[in-house]
């Protein structure tokens, strides 16, 4: 049986683990609570888009806008969005094993593939890969909606897909569905599908000021800009709840730990008591005879 | 008549005004209520809104927006921006600052991210400066 004193020293690095894991669990809640809110303050502006361009499409064939239009897939942009920490439980392994299987399914069709990577995470996983042409990789970014990275990632890929580089762009990010349940999912961003909105009623007379294309253009890279946007949100949301459920089984865990090991130094302790005393007692019993 | 102003990071106004002035891509335009169902495209400028209809200029509210759509119909108006800053949270001084670290920084450097950056930022912190001096011009 091991020691008392190694006992003690183990049962004391558990406990300041478990500490931290705590304070990680804590850390992740309040962030998942604020990716969420989030979420939910950016609703408002893609339905709004989305609505417009319901109005708009009465006017016009929207699917003949560029942005819009079908055409064959040859090559294809992924944004996969994965995480610049670990320590998430399955949240990394989960979106790029998704992304390793559309890689491998693009090389089966004959698509040639490039992709845009978001976490270092992904940065890494796509670093070793061969199939696939790295066109950019973001780090470390803010979940602020003015954010320069996603900017610049809506205007690679509108640019990309608008000069006709690319033929479809397929965004890779983990599902909110809600705090115990996250998905990794792939949806199309470009071309841009949309749903029209049957709650509006129609209304002939609108003036476009100052034109239907211009408009039009305006309101579909505001629509993908949103997407990409809640898409991060969403990412974000999950990377956050999937570490507070990894850290709350870790602190689970070294919790059970210590139980087991307090049992085993109080064990190892009454041994080492009983002992003294039938020693002593033997003494004792020796003297007397 | 409603107004709702709405950005990616939420619904910045969601109330009943009397006058909208916003800055377009055809001009500057006042609306007002019944206006004509009209469509329109938003660029980077001040946003002013009148509550009520005996508000003078006084009282009207700013904000700096980057470019949008604008959506009147007779009832309501929806305007669908990328951003809004209230004319309230601007601080002078800081724009002020900021513009000056973007200028310097389009002048120094060769990159062509930094210079788009730059400009970006000269931008909208143009347009922060703009709505900051509207509001002390009319609250004089």
């Amino acid at each position: 049986m091991a020691s008392t004193q190694a006992l003690k020293s183990r049962i004391r690095s558990v406990k300041s683990t478990r500490q931290i894991t705590k304070a990680m669990q804590l850390v992740a809640a309040s962030k998942m609570r604020r990716a969420q809110e989030s979420t939910l303050a950016s609703t408002p502006y893609a339905t709004a888009a989305r609505q417009l361009l319901t109005t708009m499409s009465r006017r016009t064939n929207v699917r003949q806008h560029p942005l819009f239009k079908h055409r064959p897939i040859a090559t294809r942009l992924l944004i996969v969005i994965a995480s610049d920490k670990g320590l998430a439980g399955a949240y990394n392994s989960n979106i790029l094993k998704l992304y390793a299987q559309q890689l491998h399914g693009d090389d089966v069709e004959g698509i040639k593939n490039t992709t845009i990577s978001v976490g270092r995470r992904a940065a890494q996983f796509v670093a070793r890969l061969k199939d696939t042409e790295v066109l950019g990789a973001y780090e470390e970014l803010s979940d602020q909606s003015d954010s320069r990275e996603l900017q610049a990632i809506k205007d690679q890929a509108l640019e990309l897909y608008s000069s006709g580089q690319v033929d479809a762009v397929d965004i890779i990010y983990t599902d909110f569905i809600s705090s115990i349940n996250q998905q990794a999912v792939i949806r199309r961003i470009l071309p841009a599908g949309f749903e029209p909105d049957s709650t509006i009623s129609d209304n002939e007379d609108v003036l476009y000021e100052p034109d239907l294309t211009t408009l039009l253009d305006s309101v579909a890279h505001r629509l993908v800009g949103a997407q990409i946007y809640q898409a991060l949100l969403d990412a974000r949301a999950s990377e956050h709840s999937m570490r507070m459920l990894a850290m709350k089984n870790a602190t689970d865990n070294a919790s059970d730990l210590i139980d087991d090991l307090t049992l085993a130094m109080n064990k190892a302790r009454q041994a080492a008591i009983t002992q003294e005393l039938a020693e002593i007692s033997g003494g004792v019993e020796a003297i007397s005879e | 008549m409603h107004l709702q102003l709405i950005t990616l990071s939420g619904v910045q106004l969601d109330t009943d005004i009397y006058e909208l002035i916003a800055p377009t891509s055809t001009g500057e335009i006042a609306v007002f209520p019944d206006h004509q169902n009209l469509v329109t495209v938003a660029v980077p400028g001040a946003l002013a809104v009148r509550h009520n209809k005996d508000d003078g200029d006084d009282k009207l509210e700013y904000f700096a927006i980057s470019g949008g759509v604008i959506e009147v119909t007779p009832k309501s108006i929806r305007v669908l921006v990328d951003q809004a800053d209230h004319g309230d949270d601007i601080v002078e001084a800081e724009s002020h600052a900021a513009l000056e670290r973007a200028l310097k920084l389009r002048e120094e450097t060769d990159d062509q991210i930094e210079l788009e950056q730059a400009r970006q930022l000269i931008d909208r912190q143009t347009v922060r400066l703009k709505v900051a001096e509207l509001r002390r011009r009319h609250r004089r």
